[in-house]
């Protein structure tokens, strides 16, 4: 797994600089917990490797008036240990900590999880059903996207040749929020999600769901949400009828395939058990 | 009286001899001698993606020019003896000739300077393969129209039978035959039956396999983490490479990370010999964590049908299975179903019993014992059996094992009597600890709580000779010289014990030597527990070898009988007198070089007591007389186990959690309770995670989870709490065994699986068939259940 | 400032309590280097992605799989590794532990084990057993079944808060 070039970039500047050089034969070492895993068993090979670990800017997390802001380089196990993440925003720093182990957490970053772009990464559902965005930036300046449409199939992204993540935003979403998130799997965090399952509702005074995102991960070519459970909950009390119907909803909507760790049908499956009980939890956090 | 005088080291849990070097990274592991080497060439293999193909070309010629490649290997090259390893038997870490016959198997080797080289190199190869019908389902291999696993044009596949007439895949078949069965199932009350199979599992230890060879020129040195240094590596080098004499083969084994059988063949041993000859370097070969999946060894999963016939109060009269062990693509070797069907014959007694075993291949990677040897596989047949005969009768699940357990003294179906067991205090010992008859605690939601209780036994095969130096030091001092292979059970420690309670010295004037062939006698391998027994054994017999010489020369020097002596404590007490003593120390005389010669003890030449030690060997089941493959001694001793558990399951999810463990094991008498402990408790794991959770995946006939990330082996998280995890030493002596030792450490992982399952039963009221029960299988048994109730 | 490097890379880091300043090939990990160049063998390579734990060390107080992070993700940090706990005054308690409560079998996870444990206790000298078992489920042992590894941190632990 030799590569040629290794670079420490200490700005952003410089990295799309770098990254502008050499395009797709470069790529951008975070924490490195996937990367060079599959730079060692040769599974990836990579001209220029460059490292973002010469760049503190990029691991700070900021409130300010519009939301909570988190650097790329972030790492999972501070994100877990952040007082920060408030209110449905607990949705991110409680998924962070599905991610692997301990010494995964302690070095893989919030922009290593979310650009190494699996399907299965426990850090997006949740940041997706907090409408996140993500912050772009490239030679040509900066741009933001909502991490929804971050994705463009199984480890692809929208970023272009010489563009990198630098941050994303977790908006303020007002009162009356709540999020959920459930990774199931077998073996809990050891493994990687069998199905993963978000969900935020905004509910008003008098309980009525104003606002819902329902987002699923490991059960498509990249994690998605589900417009049509979506619909069927604004407007309406929670009541354990219309989850297991969201879920269902949920359910059908999914592509997901058979692999190592499960079936499709059992994914389908799992899917309707676990979204009730997300809605659930979103439904109780939101009070 | 000092605490050694009173009992020995018999009993106590005495410190390990390696535990500081392993808490302190001292302690080398095969990988770790690689920086003593110079010039070091690293090997990498090119594996067939498929799980059947023909090898129509390979064209390495751009990889032999890559700067830094020494070597490439081919099955077709001239120095792979293949004329003295029958192709494609358990020495399957070459590479193939003619044709792959799992996807795994090595087809070309590279040995570079550097692993990247090596694996440049490979990328740099082409090989042209014709796919090949496959068969990887192995009811689907038996029979005479089954797709070949190899082609029966190359006419290599045999068993020790010879080819056999029930099919091309069919190695070899074993027919046991006890009483009139016919007669029985027809006075039976009760009859029940069905079918039961398992998942291919490995081991997974968390070493890998791996080799170093130091070329010279007068020998080559083999440093490896394969088991069995004489027995197995020597041994099979020796003959497979005619050029290569005994005095040129030297064998040392590092401490093992694990093998829990998956190292009891030289898998890359003979291909690293071949590079070292042919470049006359020095080469390491260490398998990936990937290749320990689809290129080390796994189990041999079985397919039992079991039927069972009892009168209504509770005995079994009758018995009947047809077991058929998978193999793999291990084509030529032993197995004919005789292994695990022992598991169906060792526990109850039966009158009548007709046992039909079979051993087939697949194009699957070849098998080898995987702790338990086959009897998790088919006792998960017989201990679920039993759950649904006591349902149907009325009784207990203990009540009706303690019916029906083969007593001590007593014959089993193959008409050998039961020398040891203590299986009947197991289970109750077990049954109380969970306190099985009290109902679980349910508490609301999907999860739902049960108990269930199973036994198992095995076999110890009688695998053969042990040999042990002892060697006492002019100082008083004594050396153990053993081969014994220490992959983590303990044995260098146990066998220490028995070395300081022979001689009543305190342990720390006890070292052990291992593992050298150039140092150590011989030992056959660590395998069906069976060091415990033969190798302590044949420690006792050199340690009284040693013993009798220093007798007769403390007999000399104080001028009296040797038999008259004791010798203890480090010295020579004359028998009846405590009064004249001499300190074994003193037994060697002091010499110089110009004066003082003689032929007695001299300060120096250490005292060497040699023990040997040969289980008796098994009496042939077969030929004449022996047509209902019955002998009265087919294996050698047993162990027994008893599993209790308390679980839940998820009916919605379907996964089960271990909520509460009883192990008790049936030991003999236990050296060392501590690593018996030891044992229990990482056996019970090590079943919990092939009864629940980790097995292969298969997708178009090659392994889809060769890692550890989707082969799921237990974590810490998987285990029940401190205080629910309860190991019980049972000890019923052993008459042959060393202090009546006996070795338990494959019996506590039998009863797991089963008694998970009838706990399943109790929470869920399914009955699952296939192990490992995952949680799509519990649930879709849950799914049918309900859909048959509504 | 770009540092582009073929080759080889300048690190200065420090193992053990040792500085050191080296030239390695970036696309070494950091498992790679502790072992190789620098002879510390104690951290194994039990899988080499990330799994199975028997490469942890102590990376400026944390625990980290070693296989999985490149040598430059070293610079400027201070690394334990097994061979660092025995000092002058012994044996560290989890070593202690580890021997007297039988929690070493085989042997080849156990540094990975006792780092990650030093690692919880040191960010956490009242880990419950609950936080022991969700800090150690990245350290995979076949041989134990985790009961005695458990045990022993908890005795370390006691140990260690007397």
């Amino acid at each position: 797994m030799k590569f040629d070039w290794y670079y420490e970039p200490t700005s952003v500047n410089e990295c799309v600089e770098i990254l502008k050089e050499y395009g797709s034969e470069a790529k951008l070492l975070a924490g490195g917990t996937d990367l060079v895993v599959r730079l060692r068993s040769r599974a990836q090979k990579v001209k220029a490797l460059v490292s973002l670990n010469a760049m503190p800017e990029l691991s700070r997390i900021q409130k300010t008036e519009d939301g909570l802001h988190i650097g790329a380089m972030t790492k999972l196990m501070d994100i877990t240990k952040s007082e920060m993440f408030t209110g449905s925003w607990m949705v991110v720093k409680k998924s962070a900590g599905n991610v692997s182990s301990m010494q995964v957490r302690n070095v893989a970053t919030i922009g290593g999880n979310t650009c190494n772009a699996s399907p299965s990464a426990d850090t997006v559902p949740g940041m997706i059903a907090s409408d996140a965005i993500v912050r772009i930036a490239g030679t040509e300046g900066e741009r933001a996207l909502p991490l929804e449409q971050f994705f463009t199939g199984p480890g692809k992204t929208a970023l272009k040749k010489d563009e990198m993540v630098v941050g994303f935003k977790l908006p303020d979403l007002g009162p009356g929020n709540g999020a959920a998130y459930k990774k199931y799997a077998i073996r809990g965090d050891s493994d990687i999600a069998i199905v993963g399952v978000a969900a935020r509702l905004k509910l008003s005074q008098d309980g009525i769901i104003e606002d819902a995102r329902v987002v699923l991960g490991a059960v498509a070519p990249t994690p998605i949400r589900v417009p049509s459970a979506e619909q069927m909950l604004i407007g309406q009390v929670l009541t354990d009828e219309l989850a297991a119907k969201a879920a269902q909803a949920a359910s059908d909507f999914c592509t997901p395939i058979t692999d190592a760790r499960a079936t499709k049908e059992y994914r389908k499956e799992m899917v309707r058990v676990w979204t009730q009980y997300v809605l659930k939890e979103a439904h109780s956090n939101a009070q | 009286m000092t605490d050694v005088q009173e009992n020995g080291y018999i009993g106590k849990s005495v410190q390990r001899v390696d535990a500081y070097d392993k808490a302190t990274g001292k302690a080398r592991f095969i990988e770790d001698y690689q920086s003593q080497f110079k010039d070091l060439l690293h090997v990498k293999i090119l594996r067939s993606p498929h799980p059947h193909a023909k090898i129509v070309n390979i064209d390495s010629s751009i990889a032999e020019k890559l700067p830094g490649v020494a070597t490439v290997v081919k099955g077709t090259d001239p120095d792979l003896p293949w004329e003295y390893i029958p192709y494609a038997n358990n020495y399957y870490g070459n590479p193939a000739k003619d044709e792959v016959i799992w996807a795994g198997q090595a087809v070309v080797a590279v040995a570079a300077s550097s692993i990247e080289i090596a694996e440049q190199a490979l990328e740099l190869i082409k090989v042209e393969y014709e796919v090949l019908p496959y068969v990887i389902d192995q009811e689907a291999a038996v029979g005479p129209d089954a797709i070949p696993v190899v082609d029966p044009k190359l006419g290599l596949s045999a068993g020790y039978q010879g080819p056999h007439p029930d099919g091309p895949n069919v190695l070899g078949s074993y027919k046991l035959k006890k009483g009139d069965l016919d007669a029985a199932f027809a006075e039976a009350d009760v009859i029940v039956e069905q079918k039961y199979s398992n998942d291919k599992k490995s081991t997974a230890a968390v070493e890998c396999n791996g080799v170093i060879v130091e070329y010279k020129s007068d020998g080559i040195t083999v440093y490896t983490n394969c088991c069995g240094i004489h027995g197995v590596v020597k041994e099979k080098l020796v003959n497979m490479f005619p050029n290569l004499s005994g005095s040129q083969l030297r064998v040392v084994q590092p401490f093992q990370g694990g093998s829990f059988g998956n190292r009891l063949f030289p898998l890359i041993e003979p291909l690293a010999v071949v590079i070292a000859l042919r470049t006359k370097r020095n080469v390491s070969h260490i398998l990936t964590r990937k290749e320990m999946f689809t290129s080390s060894p796994s189990n041999w999963p079985c397919v039992t049908t079991l039927k069972l016939g009892a009168k209504k109060d509770g005995t079994i009269i009758a018995e009947e299975f047809k077991i058929t062990e998978n193999t793999g693509a291990s084509i030529n070797n032993y197995y004919d179903g005789r292994l695990s069907g022992s598991g169906l014959v060792c526990v109850y007694d039966v009158p009548n019993v007709f046992g039909d075993g079979y051993a087939v291949s697949t194009n699957t990677v070849p098998c080898a014992p995987y702790r338990g040897l086959g009897c998790p596989e088919s006792e998960w047949a017989m201990e679920n059996l039993l759950d649904v005969l006591a349902e149907k009768l009325g009784m207990s699940p203990v009540e009706l094992r303690l019916k029906n357990f083969i007593k001590r003294g007593h014959e089993n179906a193959y008409g050998e009597k039961l020398t040891s067991t203590s299986v009947a205090a197991c289970l109750t010992a077990v049954a109380d600890a969970i306190k099985l008859d009290e109902p679980c605690e349910q508490e609301p939601g999907p999860w739902r709580k049960g108990k269930g209780i199973a036994v198992g036994g095995k076999q110890n095969t009688p695998l053969g000779r042990a040999e042990a130096d002892v060697l006492v030091h002019s100082d008083g001092s004594i050396e153990l010289l053993v081969s014994v292979d220490e992959q983590g059970m303990g044995a260098q420690t146990t066998l220490m014990q028995m070395v300081a309670t022979e001689f009543e010295i305190p342990y720390e004037s006890v070292k052990v030597t291992r593992a050298d062939t150039a140092v150590t006698p011989f030992d056959n391998f660590a395998a069906s527990s069976r060091t415990t027994y033969t190798t302590g054994n044949a420690v006792r017999i050199a340690c009284q070898d040693a013993i009798r010489q220093l007798k007769e020369a403390a007999g000399r020097k104080l001028g009296v009988a040797a038999m008259q002596v004791t010798i203890k404590q480090g010295k020579a007490f004359i028998l009846g007198s405590n009064v004249e003593e001499i300190a074994v120390a003193d037994l060697f005389e002091p010499f110089s070089f110009f004066t003082d010669q003689n032929w007695g003890l001299q300060k120096g030449t250490p005292v060497r007591g040699r023990g040997v030690f040969c289980p008796a060997p098994a009496v042939p089941w077969f030929g004449p007389g022996h047509e209902d493959g019955r002998t009265p001694r087919m294996w050698n001793w047993y162990q027994f186990s008893a599993c209790a558990v308390e679980i839940a399951v998820n009916v919605e999810t379907g996964q089960i959690k271990l909520l509460k463990i009883a192990s008790a094991a049936d030991t003999g008498n236990p050296i060392n309770p501590k690593l018996v402990e030891g044992q229990i408790e990482g056996g019970v794991i090590m079943a919990l995670g092939f009864s629940v959770m980790d097995g292969h995946v298969y997708q178009d006939g090659v392994m889809a989870n060769p890692g550890y990330n989707d082969y799921r082996v237990p974590t810490v998280l998987e285990t029940p709490l401190q205080s629910n995890i309860i190991p019980i030493i049972s000890p019923d002596a052993l008459p042959d065994g060393p202090y009546g030792a006996k070795g338990m450490a494959e019996s506590i992982t039998i009863p797991v699986g089963p008694a998970i399952a009838s706990a399943v039963y109790q929470a869920a009221g399914v009955r699952p068939t296939v192990m490992p029960m995952t949680a799509e299988r519990i649930l879709e048994l849950i799914n049918a259940k309900e859909a048959k109730n509504d | 400032m770009i540092n582009p490097s073929a080759g080889a890379i300048n690190i200065d880091f420090h193992v053990n309590g040792k500085s050191y300043s080296m030239q390695v090939e970036p696309f070494k990990t950091i498992l790679e280097v502790l072992r190789d160049d620098l002879g510390l063998t104690g951290a194994k390579k039990g899988c080499d992605d990330g799994n199975c734990g028997a490469c942890t060390v102590i990376m400026d107080g944390k625990a980290v799989k070693a296989c999985s992070l490149l040598i430059g993700q070293a610079r400027g940090k201070k690394i334990t590794t097994i061979e660092g706990l025995e000092d002058e005054n012994g044996l560290h308690p989890l070593q202690k532990a580890f021997i007297d409560r039988f929690a070493i079998q085989c042997g080849f996870c156990t540094p990975g084990m006792i780092m990650t444990a030093k690692a919880i206790l040191d960010a956490n000298p009242n880990a419950t057993e609950e936080d022991i078992r969700e800090g150690m489920h990245g350290n995979i042992c076949r041989c134990t079944g985790y009961v005695k590894i458990v045990e022993a941190v908890e005795a370390a632990r006691d140990q260690m808060n007397r």
